[in-house]
């Protein structure tokens, strides 16, 4: 972290979007700090500016709505989330989710709106909201926008974010039903970033399926949904032979990269098994 | 562009000249010179840097210094109080909850940050927190019952032969280092 950066810290969204906009291109925002400061440190980055959302007010605070849903402040911490008493109950694959992120302090240090505007495919949260349909709200001098977070992801570290926009909160629609599982699989050490993780939602009777959303990390450039995947169940009977069908639609779409966690025909074949395996634990909670 | 700043640390107020790239791990140890707060990993995973800010446990290393202003830290310096060890800390020499002693003060800020919170965790409760703080010496399970021991009120209670204890905190303590109270 060699490249010196001045450090600015606004007292309001306003003050902080005019800050990003004056200094575009040359500025990072600093919520938790457990990935820029890495980066910062690693010379990932150098930017000139940093800008702490710290004592931006308004950015925090979770409000749960049986008719509007969730809504998330950026600066929530992911601790805060997975300990907080409506998300338990309602959304408890958002608890489930948070609560697998690496361990006690990072959760504790972690935002939200970092955790998904750092853009790194192989973290567990933006899988979850996409299969919870969420949306995100980003804020700039020059307006407001909402985007689908299944929108938000582009690629490898790059979200939908332009350079003078702040990721201002999550909107998490009300729960369609009781139907979810999430599946990390670390075999490594149980703190790890997922060789492979599957979110799931679903609706339906028995074991019949009427509408499902599937995401994924860790295998792919970018967060993804595995929409033929879901195509495959969708309106269907869940038989072990669509489960398979269903399994290999979403390896196919996925791209892993090979790293210590395994190599990419490792990661794919991993991709279809606990995406079949998810369905299954999904159904299982069907009513 | 260095700025001059205060940090209260341990309920001290220190005086420190730092540009905004210093880490808190780096200006405690370097700019306010107290070294127990230890570096491993410098990227979050291990543990040894851990301090408690405004009451929650961080990563020094992943902390920026200039964002502490105004904000108070807590060290493993500041536990001892008049001469007497933290009760956490009589408990980790009492029942053995360490060896080299490299993870020990961020084990022990780790354990402070969760009792503060909640003084009657489980044993599940404490192993899921203190997973985030890696010891490559102790097999875990000893920090687990120095931990233990101060939520059930076992601290201090003779459970070995007093002999064997105090020739092992003879052994482990006898440095000068020690004595004078520096470490690093
Ligand atoms: C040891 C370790 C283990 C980890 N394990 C996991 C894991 O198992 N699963 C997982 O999902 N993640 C894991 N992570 C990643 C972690 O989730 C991210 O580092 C964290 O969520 C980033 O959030 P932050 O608040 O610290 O963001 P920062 O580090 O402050 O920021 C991250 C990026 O987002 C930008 N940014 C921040 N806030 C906003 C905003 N409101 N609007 C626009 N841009 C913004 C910043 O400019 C920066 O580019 C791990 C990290 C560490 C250090
Ligand atoms: S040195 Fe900070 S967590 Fe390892
Ligand atoms: S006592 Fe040596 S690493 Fe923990």
């Amino acid at each position: 972290m060699k490249a010196k950066f001045e450090y600015l810290a606004p007292a309001s969204l306003d003050e902080a979007c005019g800050l990003l906009q004056e200094h575009q291109g040359d500025a990072k925002l600093l919520a938790g700090g457990t990935a820029l400061v890495m980066w910062l440190r690693m010379g990932l980055l150098s930017p000139g500016f940093v800008i702490d959302l710290e004592r931006v007010p308004g950015l925090d605070g979770i409000d749960y709505d049986p008719a509007d849903g969730l809504r998330i402040g950026a600066s929530v911490k992911h601790r805060d989330l997975e300990l907080c008493p409506a998300v338990r109950e309602h959304y408890p694959l958002l608890r489930e989710t948070f609560y697998k992120v690496a361990q006690p302090r990072i959760r504790l240090m972690a935002t939200v709106g970092g955790n998904l505007s750092h853009g790194d495919p192989m973290t567990d949260p933006g899988a979850s909201f996409m299969a919870l349909d969420a949306e995100v709200t980003l804020r700039s001098s020059r307006g407001e926008r909402t985007l689908s977070v299944e929108d938000f992801f582009v690629d490898y570290y790059e979200t939908a974010l332009e350079p003078d926009e702040i990721l201002t909160s999550v909107r998490v629609p009300p729960p369609a039903g009781p139907a979810w599982s999430h599946v990390k699989f670390t075999p490594r050490s149980e703190e790890d970033f997922a060789t492979v993780g599957v979110a799931v939602t679903m609706t339906g009777e028995g074991n019949r399926c009427d509408d499902v959303r599937i995401a994924l990390n860790s295998v792919g450039p970018s967060i993804f949904r595995a929409h033929a995947a879901e195509d495959v169940l969708r309106g269907r009977e869940l038989t072990p032979a669509r489960l398979e069908e269903a399994g290999a639609a979403a390896a196919e779409a996925s791209d892993p990269i090979e790293d210590v966690r395994g190599s990419s025909d490792y990661k794919r074949e991993l991709a279809a098994v606990f995406v079949r395996r998810a369905v299954e634990q999904a159904a299982a909670r069907l009513g | 562009m260095k700025r001059e700043m205060v940090l209260n640390v341990n309920g001290e107020e220190h005086d420190v000249e730092i540009t905004p790239d210093r880490l808190l791990l780096e200006a405690l140890r370097e700019d306010v010179g107290l070294t127990g707060t230890k570096e491993g990993c410098s990227i979050g995973v291990c543990g040894a840097c851990s301090v408690i800010v405004d009451g929650r446990l961080v990563s020094a290393c992943l902390t920026l210094a200039v964002t502490c202003e105004g904000k108070k830290i807590e060290t493993i310096e500041g536990l001892a109080r008049d001469g007497e060890l933290h009760p956490l800390q009589r408990s980790f020499v009492q029942y053995g909850g360490f060896q080299c002693g490299i993870c020990t003060p961020g084990q022990i800020m780790a354990a402070k940050a969760l009792l503060d919170h909640n003084p009657t965790p489980s044993a599940d409760q404490v192993k899921e927190w203190m997973s985030a703080n890696l010891c490559r010496c102790t097999g875990y399970y000893k920090i687990l019952e120095s931990v233990m021991a101060v939520v059930e009120g076992k601290v201090d209670e003779e459970r070995r032969d007093e002999a064997v204890r105090q020739a092992r905190i003879q052994s482990l303590y006898q440095s000068d280092t020690y004595k004078s109270g520096a470490s690093d």
